[in-house]
């Protein structure tokens, strides 16, 4: 069978070099673990497992500098679909999805599905509905494929505005994620430490911008993995003899339903538009893990799930990714890699959480029989669950977890040896740093190719272009690690309001640009502009205790609003753009040349034509 | 390169089975958080059915819904000849 020209495209050593990775990051847990057991320095141990990877990241971002225009932006157009797929999942999931993602299933159990349901969802509408048509355009950033859709420099700017913001939000959410779990790590203080990761993240993406990224962050995932999948399988292994722990806690959780309302748990009804996430810190368990909408009411369910299905599948720091692909079919095979890769991540740490509750449960019983565990009193030695030694009955309102400290809270529990928690850290700090690496450079391409330039079509010289963005890379890198310091607020809280901010402003906008025609350049900025306006202000009031709606939804609501007025200005303003309902025809077919591209060369004759 | 004639009836399949795999995935994201509760009475693995339906189900429906639109809309591709040149 001839080998196609896309398929020469792609390195045929990635699987080798990712491997080694791979046996290099194994390697580096296995040494910590001896060492550990000859009791080595612990201080040393964690430094090693900290520092060791931080440094073959940067390595990596740094030794695939490139100047080339489809290279600093695009990653060369190579990327296979099963890498690209992995770098959505974890870019989309980051670690606060990952760390107050498992604190989220283990507080609120059933409810905390919301996460998995909108992820998935976002992925399949991804898959579906835009991934194709974008990678066909070709465009490196969110703005500039609108501005080009449209023909409209104000539309490109006014997205670019709107897009920065949901980004720097999750960027400010990662980096103080990433460095509260480094602390956990390395000690030290978190502004030192959100400093020294925006470092990183400059470091490991400013050379080579996307492709930079594209090296450095499938390490990153990878490290995720490994830990996640290491240490859960581990723990199942010991608890209940098998191997596959998103499977193997069916028992548990029958355990769960059957005793945690004996032991004392209310059964909890919240009205239908709740939406109470576990707060950053100490909490008490408040439901039984099972029963469905005891913390998210049954509506704010399923708004929550569009909410985050919209911002995902419309997010300017994911959609751009599958531009990086080496061709449409590839792209539409990518999004099922996202969906495998993220469905894995939040089912494993459904489990860690089931696991977590099992082992409260038997601390209650325990308690009620005699004595606490040993455990318990090496996690609040750990400062992952607070207690009052003194008082004469715990119960479950008695034992305070720390929602982001349930994740690293399960080796200690079950009693496993340090290297195990490290190993952990060290995952949750690198998915901290893809999710935060991720919108860096998708921000700096934003700032500096749309709103730097963006009242021109024509791009300057490739050199000046990749510099351009380079110094965005650092500005933006400091600008999240100044928000991070001086605006300290709930990861979680952060990137559900940029997913629904996205998902109101961009989301109808870009599905419109691609399905509906007669959808005009007026049309669209009215959308991005007023379902941002929208979905801020709904956000603010909530905050304020102005609309019963909880916040981390309210911003939704922005998206009628857009979808109203784009529709509505288009049908009353139509606007006769044959070059724009050209470029919507051949984005509809997959074969063909990528328009963007062909954009870019229409100008550059123009521009030879006139000098 | 599709023939001009093809477009049309490309674009009509193609929005055809876009509707296809996504209305019965948006229904179940509807319909399976409401009806957790009864099915949560009965057990499959351990974990009760709503759960494991509203979790485990859901995963594996949507990697069916993406792996099937895949294909399908490959075969499409080639049927109308919109496919990429490779």
């Amino acid at each position: 069978m001839a080998i196609g020209a896309r398929a020469r495209m792609v390195n045929p050593r990635l699987g080798t070099y990712f491997s080694i990775f791979a046996a290099l990051y194994a390697a580096l847990f296995l040494l910590v673990l001896i060492f550990e057991q000859l009791s080595l320095d612990d201080q040393l141990l964690r430094l090693a497992i900290f520092a060791g990877p931080i440094f073959i990241y940067g390595a990596m971002g740094l030794s695939v500098t490139t100047n080339e225009t489809l290279c600093f932006f695009a990653a060369g157009r190579r990327v296979p679909a099963a890498y690209t797929g992995l770098l959505l999942a974890v870019s989309s999931l980051g670690a606060t999805m990952i760390v107050a993602g498992t604190g989220l299933f283990f507080f609120a159990g059933f409810d905390a599905i919301v996460l998995l349901m909108g992820t998935l969802t976002g992925f399949v509408i991804m898959a579906i509905a835009l991934a194709p048509f974008y990678r066909k355009f070709g465009a490196f950033t969110v703005p500039s494929y609108l501005g080009r859709r449209f023909e409209s420099r104000v539309l490109r700017v006014a997205t670019a505005a709107v897009a920065a913001v949901p980004m720097l939000l999750v960027l400010s959410a990662e980096l103080r994620m990433g460095s509260s779990v480094a602390q956990r790590l390395v000690g030290g203080s978190q502004g030192s430490l959100i400093c020294l990761l925006a470092l990183t993240i400059a470091i490991s993406t400013a050379a080579g911008g996307k492709r930079s990224f594209t090296w450095a962050g499938v390490a990153q995932s990878i490290a995720l993995f490994l830990a996640l999948l290491t240490v859960a399988t581990t723990v199942s292994v010991i608890v209940t003899s098998l191997p596959i722990p998103q499977l193997a806690n069916g028992p548990m959780v029958r355990e769960l339903v059957r005793n945690e309302v004996n032991e004392g748990l209310p059964l909890v009804r919240v009205w239908p538009l709740a939406f109470e996430l576990p707060p950053e810190g100490f909490s008490a368990l408040t439901k039984p893990y099972t029963q469905p909408f005891g913390a998210i009411g049954p509506l704010a369910f399923i708004i929550g799930t569009f909410a985050i299905a919209t911002g995902i599948s419309a997010a300017p720091w994911l959609l751009p990714r599958v531009a990086a692909s080496p061709g449409v079919y590839e792209a539409r095979k990518s999004l099922g890699w996202a969906t495998v890769f993220s469905g894995l991540a939040l089912l494993t740490v459904s489990s860690v959480a089931v696991f977590m509750r099992d082992f409260t449960l038997d601390a209650v019983r325990a308690e009620r029989l005699g004595s606490l565990p040993q455990w318990l009193s090496q996690l609040a030695a750990g400062h992952f669950v607070n207690f009052d030694q003194a008082a004469a009955q715990l119960g479950f309102e008695g034992l305070k977890f720390d929602r982001d400290g349930i994740l690293f809270s399960l080796p200690v529990a079950v009693g496993l040896p340090s290297a195990f928690l490290y190993l952990l850290l060290a995952g949750a700090l690198a998915a901290a740093l893809v999710t935060a690496s991720a919108t860096t450079v998708s921000l700096a391409t934003v700032l500096g190719e749309d709103a730097v330039q963006g009242m021109s079509w024509e791009p300057p010289t490739a050199s000046n272009r990749v510099w351009v963005v380079r110094g965005f890379i650092g500005l933006t890198a400091l600008s999240g690690a100044a928000l991070a310091i001086a605006a300290p607020t709930d990861p979680l809280r952060l990137v559900l309001w940029a997913l629904s901010i996205t998902g109101a402003s961009l989301f109808p906008v870009i599905v419109l640009s691609i399905w509906w025609k007669r959808l005009t350049a007026g049309g669209a900025i009215a959308g991005v502009l007023s379902g941002f306006i929208a979905a801020a202000l709904a956000i603010l009031t909530s905050e304020l205790g102005m609309i019963s709606t909880p916040s981390p939804i309210a911003g939704i609501l922005g998206l009628p609003v857009s979808l109203g007025l784009a529709v509505t200005l288009s049908l009353m303003r139509p606007e006769a753009n044959r070059h724009g309902l050209s470029i919507v025809r051949d984005m509809r077919i997959p074969g063909g040349e990528i328009i963007y591209d062909r954009e870019m060369q229409r100008l550059q004759l123009r521009k030879h034509a006139r000098t | 390169m599709i023939e001009r004639k093809e477009r049309k009836p490309y674009w009509r399949h193609t929005k055809w089975q876009v509707l296809a795999s996504i209305i019965p995935f948006v229904a179940l994201v509807v319909i399976l958080p409401i009806y957790s509760e009864q099915l949560n009475a009965n057990r499959f693995l351990g974990f009760p059915l709503g759960y494991f339906l509203a979790a485990h189900g859901f995963f594996v429906v949507a990697l069916i819904t993406v792996a099937s639109y895949v294909n399908r809309q490959n075969a499409i591709d080639h049927w109308h000849g919109a496919h990429e040149d490779m």
